[in-house]
């Protein structure tokens, strides 16, 4: 048996008292026995000993089991004590065991495969979900849309005749439109799509409304809509590690919008469905003009976060341009009343909800 | 207890000696995706606490990552996930046509949020106690911090009501209530923080933007409604550009300048009223000292491009430690061991809500 102590470098508080204590310390190859002038304490192994952090070269011990047991070293502990204990913990247990450096290669590898899978698993995930689920989804998420679609016998043979001309083969569940002043249209979970009031009052022919409306058929039929929600809810979830502001922002930066890829495939529907319906595709393109125009010309709209998602209007105006075909006669996709009766849907519908648009 | 001249609290870290655990933190935090956050702070504050000597010891931190991490995953769970269904629900109730029930919704989910932030602040105070050791002893509270979180709303309320004249009261008297339902070992703090005491500042502080506002309509207008057939001279439209000048530095220096006036005095005045069976807690951080550290803090952000921020938390630690003292005996006999329960999570609720120290 070795001892050392009782001296001033080696104190002890046995966690019921803030008393402090100078034991006496005998130490065995199984464990150790404080011993001072009015108790004791122990025997106990050395398994049970846990360090703990010190300061300025001090060196403590907690006791495994006994809340608030100390034994602590003024300096590093006696070398024939010292062998028998593990060392503290540093920057955490997985990190201790692999070290530092091997640790955060290890991170960063499963962090970037992290990243990948997350923002790949959504154009994995999304094809697989049921059909019949993305629609009760989209039901529960719209419902009827407050009642501000507009829709006239004629607005819906006119929309009847468009789709079966662009996305005759693609589930589309309903194409209606909305009584909202906005320059855009949307494709929702569930096979829907909505042309807002705002955008068929601004194309200057049908066949403008059709490069649009193809598009968002394009979104429809590669479900966009739905890996867009998936990374949503995944986005959500992971981004919880972060601190809620930090999160929030990225979260908002990916996942409010479809991929560029996604936009590049929906335009590529659109100029095939158009070439296969023999509608041109230059007034489509001079609506890319118009609205490159409105965001405040190319290089306002490339700095611009809102259009990030979307590739260029310039781009997608000559993509749109470079699809013509040289000489050929194409067909208007609606007759000038169809056309009318699509631009009138809103003025006409008696019963649909008007005024500004909350939670869009 | 400070016998010799010495005051109670000192802090003896280095941020030599904690620049180490500041960068592995980062960078740690980084390849994790913020995961490792958890281990983080209780990293920094293992070192923070083992720097901080009280009288004859240093405090010691017993508080573990997991724990902080398993809080954070318990509040995803419970108050996280409902809430992102609520986001998702409340577009899909008002696109329904059911506006009333999505705004009544609404407000009950920011009523529980409300409710929850008060009891987070709460937990959050006895968690860090009941982590917190010196001789061998720890602190904590056996209330749970529920009814703490309806005098938080009910009081924040009447504040409101009185047009926020009532919110130096609202503010120190909930101090009051949570630290006196904390303990140290056998001891329960007792917080008799008065009021009286900072409402001087307060008030110039609340009235300060009405003089202003007085003072534009007094001084500002005549110069800007001259006769407009008359081209203006420049001596008029230096006296203008001064003027707006001065109304800006009225609302963006003058007006945080004063708020810090006051917190600084809130700060003295409600540790001032701490006191631990025979200890009596003060703080002598002036407004000046205050001023000091945060502009050290934005100097230390801005030159190091934002690293620097790693370095806050220490430095708020240091300052905290640096200004508070205790006077009075305390028997060590007497100092026996807490007999509050622990509780066995960490900060999550105060985590989800983004609430800072102290």
């Amino acid at each position: 048996m070795t001892s050392i102590g009782p001296d001033e470098d080696l104190w002890h508080y046995d966690g019921s008292s803030a008393v402090r204590h100078h034991p006496r310390v005998d130490w065995d190859a199984d464990g150790f026995i404080l011993r001072w002038e009015t108790g004791a304490s122990g025997p106990h192994r050395w398994g049970d000993l846990v360090p703990l952090g010190g300061t300025g070269g001090r060196s403590v011990y907690g006791l495994r089991g006994v809340n608030g047991w100390r034994l602590t070293f003024a300096g590093p502990p006696p070398a024939p004590f010292a062998v028998h204990l593990p060392l503290p913990a540093r920057y955490g247990r997985w990190v201790d065991q692999l070290g530092l450096w091997k640790a955060l290669g290890l991170f960063a590898a499963v962090a970037a495969l992290v990243i990948f899978v997350v923002l790949r698993a959504p154009a994995w995930i999304a094809p697989h979900v049921p059909m019949a689920w993305e629609e009760k989804l989209g039901d529960a998420m719209f419902g009827d849309f407050g009642g501000r679609l507009c829709e006239t016998p004629a607005s819906r043979a006119a929309i009847e005749k468009l789709r079966r001309q662009l996305g005759n083969d693609v589930p589309i569940r309903q194409i209606g439109i909305a009584n909202i002043r906005m320059v855009n249209a949307v494709a929702l979970p569930g096979g829907r799509i909505l042309l807002f009031d705002g955008l068929i009052r601004e194309a200057k022919s049908p066949d403008e409304l059709a490069g649009v409306l193809a598009h968002e058929i394009g979104h429809v039929r590669n479900r966009d809509t739905m890996t867009a929600l998936v990374r949503q809810l995944g986005l959500s979830v992971l981004l919880g590690g972060f601190n809620g502001n930090v999160g929030g922002a990225i979260n908002g930066l990916l996942a409010m919008s479809y991929s560029r890829e996604a936009e590049r495939a929906a335009d590529q529907y659109s100029i095939d469905a158009m070439r296969a319906a023999d509608i041109s595709p230059l007034p489509t393109a001079a609506f890319f003009d118009k609205l490159g125009k409105l965001a405040g010309g190319e290089k306002a709209e490339r700095t611009m976060s809102w259009m990030a998602s979307h590739p260029v209007s310039a781009e997608r105006r000559a993509a749109f341009e470079a699809s013509a075909q040289k000489g050929k006669r194409y067909q208007p996709s609606l007759s000038a009343a169809e056309w009318r009766a699509l631009v009138d849907a809103c003025k006409q519908d008696p019963d649909v909800t008007k005024g500004p648009v909350l939670g869009f | 207890m400070a016998d010799r001249g010495e005051r109670a609290f000192g802090f003896s870290g280095t941020w030599r000696d904690y620049a180490p655990i500041a960068l592995t933190n980062l960078l740690l935090t980084i390849v994790t995706l913020g995961v490792y956050r958890f281990w983080a702070t209780t990293r920094t504050r293992r070192y923070l606490w083992s720097r901080t000597r009280f009288i004859d010891e240093p405090l010691e931190w017993t508080g573990t990552g997991m724990e902080l991490f398993i809080g954070f995953l318990l509040v995803l769970g419970l108050f996280g996930l409902p809430f992102l269904f609520l986001q998702f629900g409340f577009q899909a109730l008002i696109l329904q046509g059911y506006m009333a029930l999505a705004f009544t919704l609404a407000a009950l989910a920011a009523a529980m949020i409300f409710y929850l932030a008060g009891v987070a602040v709460f937990r959050m105070v006895r968690y860090r106690l009941s982590r917190t050791w010196w001789h061998g002893i720890r602190g904590g509270s056996d209330d749970k911090g529920w009814a703490y979180g309806w005098s938080n709303v009910w009081r924040y309320l009447i504040a409101g009501f009185s047009l926020y004249l009532l919110m130096p009261w609202a503010m120190i008297s909930l101090w009051n209530d949570r630290w006196s339902a904390m303990s140290f070992g056998p001891f329960r703090f007792s917080a008799r923080a008065p009021v009286g005491p900072v409402y001087r500042r307060f008030l110039l502080f609340y009235l300060l933007p009405f003089g202003l506002i007085i003072l534009a309509a007094t001084i500002g207008l005549p110069q800007v409604a001259q006769d407009p057939s008359q081209a203006p001279d420049a001596a008029a439209v230096r006296t203008t550009l001064l003027f707006l000048a001065a109304l800006f530095i009225g609302f963006y220096v003058l007006l945080p300048l004063i708020a810090l006036l006051y917190y600084a005095k809130y700060m003295r005045v409600v540790i001032g009223g701490l006191s631990l069976s025979t200890l009596d807690f003060r703080f002598t951080a002036r407004s000046k000292d205050w001023f000091l550290l945060i502009l050290g803090d934005i100097a230390l952000v801005v030159f190091t491009f934002g690293i620097g921020a790693i370095f806050l938390a220490y430095r708020h630690w240091k300052f905290f430690s640096d200004h508070l003292d205790a006077t009075g005996e305390i028997s060590r006999a007497s100092l026996t061991q807490s007999t509050t329960a622990a509780p066995g999570q960490g900060e999550g609720l105060a985590d989800a809500f983004d609430l800072g120290a102290i």
